[in-house]
């Protein structure tokens, strides 16, 4: 069993609003000061005593740039979790491992993002680090990339394309329930799915994610000192990172191809936290693009190639009645996206009640990392009474 | 000779590929083939992580294989700006049976009448140009409208 089971929790939560991309007001250096600042005043915490900083991906605001206006006393641990999206409960095992080693006591796990003069925000992301195969023949952009995953899911292996639009659809309905969501206004009905451009098939507008400006962070202590802070602790009971032989940067090599790569980190969070797929109260699943979302259900145990058009359908996706409440405060396509890390959040608020779209009495939340990342990881929380 | 390809590098990904690309503007469409185990490693590497061998055997082979995934781009992405003019334009990803099933990316040209995963392709190879950001290309065809 592993040794940071329950150790662990998140008891603090920042966020700044979601700018459309390239208006933020600040700069992503100082929204990120203000998210952790906003996530030590929830937990109760000084943010001077912030001593272990993890961010993931192409992260900048790092912390040594952040210790100044933090009154930082000492930083005693900093790390990046690799490599994009697919780091980010990464980043979280690495928090949880830095708190029971003695490594770090209150550990800042965060993201910031915030446009540049012209560059878009997925140029950053990729950190100009993408094979020249991708580029030669046209293909540049995740949507592109995991198009040929989609293609592959739904010519292949026979998932019907009904549950990308499933995926979507519950993603902008939780988001008219949320005053912060990005995408509140927008009604995804069938029509307006379907008739949406193209961008790169079989992917339309409403398949992929935004890309906004703004920070996310959460703070993590021990669970001794969780009990004593203003917050219900969100645990963690388990937040594996990695790949299985086969994963890793292969070009389009990679087997299994057409899900998201999570099959071994899954395996390993179920093993880790001792539940499984069953037991789960609501799920927070990244997408970058919906047929992801789809991959990441299968990976997890969720439904299989031939089951997922049965498990996948709106009705089931929603809270409060579906059985498999899905991206409940819109997630990355309908409420914002700042790297996923908005995901980290809403698992929490589930946890503690607060969710907008409030799964009744929600105690295992379950929170996936950037799919079809060429490393990728995924984290189970839960409430006091599943430790 | 000088290689068009290194005077335009792209730096990302594993970065092992030059004598691909050197194959592949010289009009030869070779990949690598560890020289203890003949396991084929695509994309290339520095070390057979199969058997620990660091001798890679260039292999020439003749493009043909059969379309694993595909995607039609309907968006003038920044990177590839270069081809915006192209849009709508399918790119393809070819397994080739000969070489362990590796996939190998490239545009497809011709028709697109019965596109479908599992169809078989034929390799054409292109010299640099601009639309390829000056690296020599594989263009496939659909074996059916040759």
């Amino acid at each position: 069993m592993s040794t940071i089971r329950g150790k662990t929790a998140i008891v603090g939560v920042g966020q700044t609003p979601y700018y459309k991309r390239g208006t933020s007001p600040d700069p992503e250096l100082k929204l990120c000061v203000r998210a952790i600042v906003d996530a030590c005043e929830e937990a109760g915490i000084q943010p001077s005593e912030v001593d272990g900083f993890i961010s993931y991906a192409s992260e900048r605001s790092d912390a040594q740039k952040l210790m100044p206006a933090l009154g930082t006393r000492e930083v005693r641990f900093a790390a990046l979790s690799w490599i994009h999206g697919g780091g980010i409960p990464g980043a979280l095992s690495i928090a949880a491992s830095a708190i029971v080693a003695g490594q770090a006591s209150v550990v800042a796990v965060y993201r910031s993002m915030a446009e540049s003069a012209g560059q878009r925000l997925r140029i950053n992301v990729a950190q100009n680090d993408t094979a020249a195969q991708y580029l030669v023949n046209g293909l540049e952009s995740p949507v592109q990339i995991l198009a040929l995953r989609a293609q592959r899911l739904i010519e292949a292996d026979g998932v019907p394309a009904e549950t990308l639009r499933a995926m979507a659809q519950a993603c902008y309905y939780h988001a008219r329930n949320n005053p912060r969501a990005y995408g509140r206004n927008t009604v995804l009905d069938d029509q307006t799915y379907a008739n949406a451009r193209m961008i790169s098939e079989p992917y339309r507008l409403f398949d992929c994610s935004r890309e906004n400006d703004g920070a996310c962070a959460v703070i993590v202590v021990s669970a001794e000192r969780a009990k004593h802070l203003k917050q219900k602790p969100a645990y963690i009971l388990s937040a594996p990172m990695g790949g299985l032989e086969g994963s890793g940067a292969r070009e389009e090599n990679i087997h299994p191809y057409s899900t998201a790569g999570q099959a071994g980190v899954a395996r390993r969070m179920w093993a880790e936290s001792g539940y499984a797929p069953k037991d789960v109260d609501v799920l927070q699943v990244y997408q970058n693009m919906t047929g992801m979302g789809v991959g990441a259900l299968i990976d997890h145990g969720f439904c299989t190639f031939e089951n997922a058009g049965e498990v996948i359908r709106f009705e089931n996706l929603i809270a409060p009645n579906g059985a498999l409440p899905c991206n409940t405060s819109g997630g990355d396509l309908a409420e914002g996206f700042i790297h996923g890390m908005g995901l980290m959040a809403e698992a929490v608020r589930q946890l503690r009640g607060t969710s907008t779209n409030q799964v009744p009495d929600a105690k295992l939340s379950l929170m996936t990392g950037g799919p079809g990342d060429t490393l990728t990881s995924t984290a189970l929380f839960g409430t006091e009474e599943t430790l | 000779m000088q290689f068009s390809y290194e005077q335009h590098r792209i730096i990302g990904g594993i970065g092992a590929d030059d004598e691909y690309w050197r194959a592949l503007e010289q009009g030869e469409f070779k990949l690598p083939r560890c020289s203890g185990c003949g396991q084929w490693t695509w994309p290339a590497h520095y070390r057979c992580g199969v058997c620990g061998s660091w001798e890679f055997v260039w292999t020439p082979l003749e493009p043909v294989g059969t379309v694993y995934a595909w995607t039609r781009t309907c968006y003038a992405f920044e990177r590839v700006k270069e081809r915006a003019a192209d849009v709508p334009y399918v790119t393809v990803l070819a397994e080739i049976p000969a070489a362990g099933n590796a996939r190998v990316m490239g545009i497809l040209q011709g028709s697109e009448e019965n596109l479908r995963i599992g169809a078989a392709v034929r390799g054409l190879i292109l010299p640099p140009s601009e639309k390829s950001k000056h690296y020599p290309s594989i263009q496939w065809t659909l074996e059916a409208h040759r």
